[in-house]
């Protein structure tokens, strides 16, 4: 495979069947470290079920899901996001009573350890993480520009704001690999491009991005590389004139000539 | 009235107002009143540790009244072992908890009303097991506890010692509930309230987190249930009924579920009242008591379905 560094992900095989629907089948991909791929498909490909096998949502009926040449597929959640794989949501999934910073904070919770007797007996240790989580937020929120509405309720932040602090909930929790579930999804295009940026500087922090994404201008703009899916299936990858070019992608998305 | 009981100045005048009432009490020749201040707070354990369960986990129970009778009978039993006293009490609270986390462990999986109705299925099972297991309870004629006088240097009356014992135990359930909640674990349990899966996806592992509020819930049942029996000195399945139960889950909702002075406030009101009508209008009318809980009920979740002193979380979450 081609890429610039070992691979990250490696999916072999993969599957994910709801009785008789193979709403995954069969699929092999890797992502190498420092790349952001795009998956993409028409609607009902696959994606998201894709994305919800590989964070430990659905368990996968067949295949194997290896990060950093460790299996991952079929443990709980909680553990692959401990592993260093963090995740946005399709529709926009923020804990909206907590503020801003709240959120960030929970999403800290993978890489923090004080349990019950820290905050009884107030030991220095759990002040100690305390302030330190609090500052973390803080920085994340910072990075994806959010850091005057901190106190702000999350479900009183603008629509576009509220997608970023999905990024920094996630990032909190110092993933190797993010996935971005339809990072623009209802966006106008000043957020949008403001998105593409903030993708590319997550990169540049040394996190690999995954994201599904709908919007071809996006997608050519920022991918390293391209999946396509469509009922299930991985149906092309490449670079992204490549993938355009292919005439099975047109095919999934048009329809066959003269058909 | 948030931001005072939040003053640290305002807690300790609380506190200070409170220990000095039994005294009071006294003075004015009403000991009575001390007693009906004890079972108060006795229930105001109860629902702060209810409040763990049904507050931060969002969890419903009704069949929280056992453990306040685990907690007593272990009580009993220790001190018919003649073990002493404070370490009877802290076998209590171990005890109590050990049967919640493995009651947790195997009902948990269930939710919302099916969770309520295993819940109040145990509570008839425990008391039962406690009516028929004669051996170790001496079934439904009861249990004498071998009396323990703290505090003597303090008060002579056995209800003062208690109602300040009490107190102390009120003061604790309230600190630990509030260091708890504002920390990481009380964080967790917000985002699991919140959304479930995206506090999984967030690196908190759930069923853990709603097994640790429900199994905390039974150390205040506990602790409230070993001071319960040393005070009474008897203890039998007969305090142990489900209404009981129904009572606990009553002042958490009346009070505003996950608010520590909600609970208290819905103790006041809701063990308070009865005594206060029996002492002001006549004997008859305790009988209509849970006729008039039912009313209050309704009428709370009717007009005020946040409880009278909600946590502003709660709050915000029931407006969106």
């Amino acid at each position: 495979m081609t890429g610039p560094g070992p691979a990250l992900l490696e999916v072999r095989d993969l599957a994910q069947h709801f009785g008789g629907l193979k709403a995954v089948d069969s699929v092999n991909l890797s992502i190498h470290e420092g790349e952001i791929v795009s998956v993409i498909g028409p609607n009902g490909a696959g994606k998201t079920t894709f994305f919800n096998v590989l964070t430990g949502v659905y368990p996968g009926t067949r295949g194997d899901i290896l990060f950093e040449g460790r299996p991952i597929r079929g443990l709980p959640s909680h553990d692959i996001v401990a592993r260093g794989v963090a995740r946005t949501f399709q529709n926009i999934r923020l804990f909206s009573c907590m503020t801003a910073l709240e959120n960030v904070m929970v999403g800290r919770h993978s890489r923090t350890s004080q349990f019950l007797l820290g905050p009884l007996l107030r030991t220095r240790a759990y002040r100690e993480e305390e302030s330190a989580v609090e500052s973390l937020a803080k920085e994340f929120l910072d990075f994806v520009g959010l850091r005057a509405l901190g106190n702000e309720l999350a479900k009183n932040l603008p629509y576009g704001a509220q997608r970023k602090l999905e990024v920094a909930r996630a990032l909190a929790s110092e993933p190797k690999l993010l996935i971005l579930d339809e990072p623009t999804a209802g966006m106008n295009q000043t957020e949008c491009s403001d998105l593409v940026a903030l993708a590319r500087r997550v990169r540049e922090r040394g996190v690999t991005v995954l994201l599904i994404e709908h919007q071809m201008r996006v997608v050519m703009d920022i991918s390293d590389r391209v999946f396509v899916f469509d009922y299930g299936v991985k149906i092309a990858e490449g670079k992204p004139r490549q993938v355009v070019a292919d005439a099975r992608v047109i095919e999934a998305y048009l329809g066959r000539e003269g058909a | 009235m948030k931001k005072l009981l939040g003053s640290r100045w305002a807690l300790g005048a609380a506190l200070a107002a409170a220990a000095a009432f039994p005294f009071l009490a006294q003075a004015v020749e009403q000991p009575y009143l001390v007693r009906v201040a004890g079972v108060i707070g006795l229930f105001m354990i109860l629902g702060l540790g209810l409040n763990f369960t049904l507050g931060y986990a969002g969890l419903f129970d009704l069949g929280f009244i056992s453990f306040y009778a685990i907690g007593a009978y272990t009580t009993a039993i220790a001190m018919r072992a003649h073990v002493p006293a404070p370490l009877a009490i802290v076998l209590a609270v171990a005890i109590t908890l050990a049967m919640r986390a493995l009651l947790g462990l195997t009902i948990l999986r269930l939710r919302g009303d099916y969770l309520a109705v295993v819940t109040m299925g145990f509570g008839e099972i425990a008391r039962l097991v406690i009516n028929n297991l004669d051996s170790l309870t001496n079934g439904p004629k009861g249990m004498q506890v071998r009396p323990w006088r703290p505090l003597a240097c303090i008060s002579p009356d056995p209800n003062v010692q208690y109602y300040l014992l009490i107190l102390a135990g009120v003061s604790l359930a309230v600190v630990a509930s509030r260091r708890i909640e504002s920390s990481r674990v009380g964080r967790a349990w917000v985002a699991i309230r919140e959304d479930e899966v995206a506090a999984r996806l967030s690196g908190i592992p759930v069923r853990e987190y709603k097994l640790l509020a429900f199994t905390l819930s039974a150390a205040f049942a506990g602790l409230a249930g070993a001071l319960f029996a040393l005070w009474e000195q008897f203890v039998t399945p007969e305090s142990f009924v489900f209404w009981e139960s129904v009572l606990v889950v009553s002042i958490v909702v009346l009070g505003g579920m996950g608010s520590i002075a909600g609970v208290l406030l819905g103790a006041l009101i809701l063990v308070g009242l009865p005594p206060l009508m029996q002492w002001t209008l006549s004997a008859e009318w305790i009988n209509y008591r849970y006729l008039f809980f039912g009313l209050i009920l309704v009428l709370a979740t009717l007009f005020r379905p946040q409880g009278l002193l909600p946590s502003a979380r709660r709050e915000s979450e029931l407006s969106s």
